[in-house]
C-alpha cells in the first residue's frame, strides 16, 4: 500500500496516522505482536461453562479457539485447529462433550487437547497406516495459557505473559474487582454485531470521553454521562489499559450545558423505569467503562453489566461479542433492572447505535486518506490521569503502548 | 364467512399494517399497533433457545415503545437508511375472537440511501394478539432472529 516503511508522524501520539486502520501489513503485525503476544486476551466467563465437558468456541484475533472445562474441572483453551490438516474441528458455538473429534478424519482429542485417537493408524490388513515412528504425543492441539480471576477467563498464546495481577497493575485491578468481586456471576445472554471499522476504533471510542458528552444525546439529556459531572480518566502505568469513571447527574441545564447542543431539556420518557437505577457498588461512581488490552471492554453503566469482546476480521472490520451478566444472588427485580437497562447498549442500544454508526463512518473517512493523521490534542499531547473528561489522554496512552509493541 | 378465516384475514391485515408502518417511516404510529399493556422483545435465537432472558430491544409497555420511537427521532445518530419487512408463513396457533396466538417468519432488508441492499435480519416472531376497541393489537411480540451477527446496527424495530 505504501512504498516506504510506515513512519509515525511526530514524536508523540497527538497524531495517529490513518494507515494504522487500513494497512494489511500493519494488521498482520498486530496479529503476531498483539493477539499472539505476551498479553491476556479475554475468552469468556466461567459461568458460561460451569460443568466438566462444557465448552465454548471463541476467537483471539483471527485465531479460532475453544474454551473448555476438562474432566477435572480445570479451564483449558485450545486452538480450534486439528493437528492433522488444520480443520477448525469445533463447529458448535457451545455444548458439552467427552472429547473433541475432528469430523474430517476423526482424529480425537481429550479435553486437555491431547491426541488420543487416530483412525487406521496401524493400517488395514497390513496395508497403509502411519509410519512406525509416528507419535501421537507430537500432535496434540495447541494449548494456550489460561488464567481466571473472579469468574473471568483470559488466555495467551505466549508463555511470557506476566501474572494477570501484574498485567493489570494495582489501579486497573481495583476497578476490575469492583465489578468482578468474586461473587458467582449469572449469565443473562448474548448480543453480537459486525462493525465495518478497524478494531482499534472500538477501543478509542471507549477511551474517548470527549464524544460521550456530545454524540450521545440520550446519555447527556438524562444525565447518565455528561462533561460537567465529576469524572476521571485513569490508566495503568503503561497506558494500555484505562477506565472512564463518571457520576450520574440529573436532567437539568447547568452553566455548561450551553456548550452541549445535545442536551434536550424537554425530552421526557413516558415510562421512566428505564432511568431508575439502583446503587449497588461502593463509592459514588455510577459508570465505569474499562478497556483492557488487547480485546476487552468491561461495561458498568448504572446496573447494566457486560463484557464486550473485540474479535478482529481484517483491517476494515471487527465483531463485537457482548455478554451480559448479573450476580447469582440477584433478586428477580434486580435482574429485570439489568435487562431493562440493556436497552441502552448493544446493536440496538439507545447509546451504542451512535457509536457503531460513528465507527463505520470513521473507517469510510480514513480509508480514503492513509497518509493523513488524526489530531488528538484535547487535554494536551502527553498522557496523564485526569480528574475530568475533557481529554483524549487515554487514546494517546493506548497509542504510546501500541507504538512500543508494534515497533512503530 | 367461517370465523377462523375472518380472524386470519384480520391477523394478516395487522401484520401488513405493521410492516407498512415501519417501512414507511411512520415510527410514531408503531406503538399504537400494540395494546397499552404489552411486551415487545427482539432477541437472538441463541438467547431464546437457551433460556437467556436478554433482548436487544425490550419494551415492557406502550410507553416504552413510544420512548424508543421518540429516542430514534430525537437522540440517536445514524446514517440515513430504509428498511423493508417481508412477513410470510403466518400460522395461527390458537385463535379465538378476542385473543390470538400466532407466529410468522420475517425477513428485513436494509438499504443505505443510495446504496445496495443487505439482509439485516431474518427470523420468526411469536406473537399474542388481543382485541382492543374492536381491533386486534399486539399484546406480546417476540422477534427471534437467526441473524445472530447483526450487520452493523439494528436501528429500527423488527
Amino acid at each position: 500500500m505504501i512504498a516506504e516503511p510506515n513512519t509515525w508522524p511526530g514524536v508523540d501520539t497527538s497524531r495517529v496516522p490513518f494507515w494504522v486502520y487500513t494497512d494489511p501489513e500493519v494488521y498482520r503485525r498486530e496479529q503476531e505482536a498483539i493477539f499472539r503476544g505476551p498479553f491476556w486476551s479475554y475468552v469468556g466467563l466461567a459461568a458460561e461453562i460451569p460443568k466438566p465437558g462444557d465448552f465454548k468456541r471463541t476467537s483471539i484475533g483471527d485465531a479460532s479457539v475453544v474454551l473448555v472445562r476438562d474432566k477435572a474441572g480445570t479451564l483449558r483453551v485450545v486452538a480450534n485447529r486439528c493437528a492433522h490438516r488444520g480443520v477448525a474441528f469445533c463447529m458448535q458455538q457451545h455444548g458439552n462433550t467427552r472429547d473433541f473429534t475432528c469430523p474430517y478424519h476423526q482424529w480425537t482429542y481429550d479435553l486437555t487437547g491431547k491426541l488420543i485417537g487416530v483412525p487406521l493408524r496401524k493400517g488395514l490388513k497390513g496395508q497403509g497406516g502411519m509410519p512406525d515412528d509416528f507419535r501421537t504425543d507430537e500432535h496434540n492441539l495447541q494449548q494456550l495459557r489460561v488464567c481466571e480471576r473472579h469468574g473471568v477467563i483470559f488466555a495467551s498464546f505466549d508463555a511470557q505473559a506476566p501474572p494477570f495481577e501484574d498485567y493489570l497493575g494495582a489501579t486497573m485491578l481495583a476497578y476490575f474487582d469492583r465489578v468482578f468481586d468474586g461473587r458467582e456471576l449469572r449469565l443473562l445472554g448474548y448480543m453480537r454485531q459486525r462493525i465495518d471499522s478497524n478494531w482499534k476504533l472500538m477501543f478509542e471510542n471507549i477511551k474517548d470521553p470527549y464524544h460521550a458528552s456530545l454524540l450521545h444525546v440520550f446519555l447527556v439529556t438524562f444525565g447518565l454521562f455528561r462533561a460537567d459531572q465529576p469524572s476521571e480518566v485513569r490508566m495503568d502505568e503503561s497506558g494500555r489499559h484505562a477506565v472512564l469513571v463518571s457520576r450520574r447527574g440529573e436532567q437539568k441545564p447547568s452553566t455548561d450545558t450551553g456548550e452541549m447542543r445535545s442536551f434536550l431539556p424537554d425530552f421526557k420518557l413516558q415510562d421512566t423505569r428505564l432511568l431508575a437505577p439502583v446503587k449497588e457498588f461502593a463509592g459514588d461512581a455510577t459508570v465505569v467503562m474499562q478497556t483492557l488490552w488487547p480485546n476487552l471492554i468491561v461495561q458498568q453503566q448504572s446496573n447494566t453489566l457486560a463484557t464486550r469482546q473485540i474479535v478482529t476480521c481484517g483491517p476494515g472490520a471487527f465483531e463485537l461479542h457482548w455478554t451480559f451478566f448479573g450476580y447469582a444472588d440477584d433478586s428477580d427485580e434486580r435482574t429485570q433492572l439489568r435487562l431493562r437497562q440493556a436497552n441502552l447498549m448493544g446493536p440496538a442500544g439507545f447509546v451504542s447505535v451512535d457509536d457503531s454508526e460513528m465507527m463505520q463512518i470513521s473507517q469510510s473517512g480514513v480509508a480514503g486518506a492513509p497518509s493523513a493523521n488524526a489530531v488528538l490534542e484535547l487535554g494536551g499531547r502527553d498522557r496523564e490521569d485526569t480528574p475530568h473528561m475533557i481529554t483524549e489522554t487515554a487514546i494517546r496512552g493506548f497509542y504510546q503502548y501500541y507504538r512500543r509493541v508494534m515497533g512503530l | 364467512m367461517e370465523e377462523r378465516w375472518r380472524i386470519r384475514l384480520e391477523v394478516e391485515e395487522l401484520y401488513a399494517e405493521y410492516a407498512a408502518c415501519l417501512d414507511g417511516d411512520r415510527l410514531e404510529h408503531w406503538p399504537e399497533l400494540f395494546t397499552d399493556e404489552c411486551v415487545y422483545k427482539v432477541m437472538p435465537r441463541e438467547n431464546f433457545e437457551r433460556g437467556f432472558p436478554l433482548a436487544l430491544i425490550y419494551c415492557e409497555s406502550r410507553g416504552m415503545l413510544r420512548d424508543r420511537a421518540a429516542a430514534l427521532r430525537k437522540t440517536s445518530v445514524y446514517a440515513p437508511r430504509s428498511i423493508r419487512h417481508m412477513i410470510t408463513g403466518i400460522q395461527l396457533v390458537e385463535s379465538a375472537p378476542e385473543t390470538v396466538r400466532c407466529e410468522a417468519n420475517f425477513a428485513v432488508f436494509e438499504t443505505p440511501r443510495g446504496g445496495s441492499t443487505q439482509i439485516l435480519s431474518v427470523g420468526r416472531s411469536f406473537d399474542r394478539l388481543e382485541r382492543e376497541n374492536g381491533t386486534l393489537r399486539f399484546r406480546e411480540r417476540i422477534c427471534v432472529f437467526d441473524t445472530e451477527m447483526v450487520p452493523g446496527s439494528l436501528v429500527f424495530p423488527l
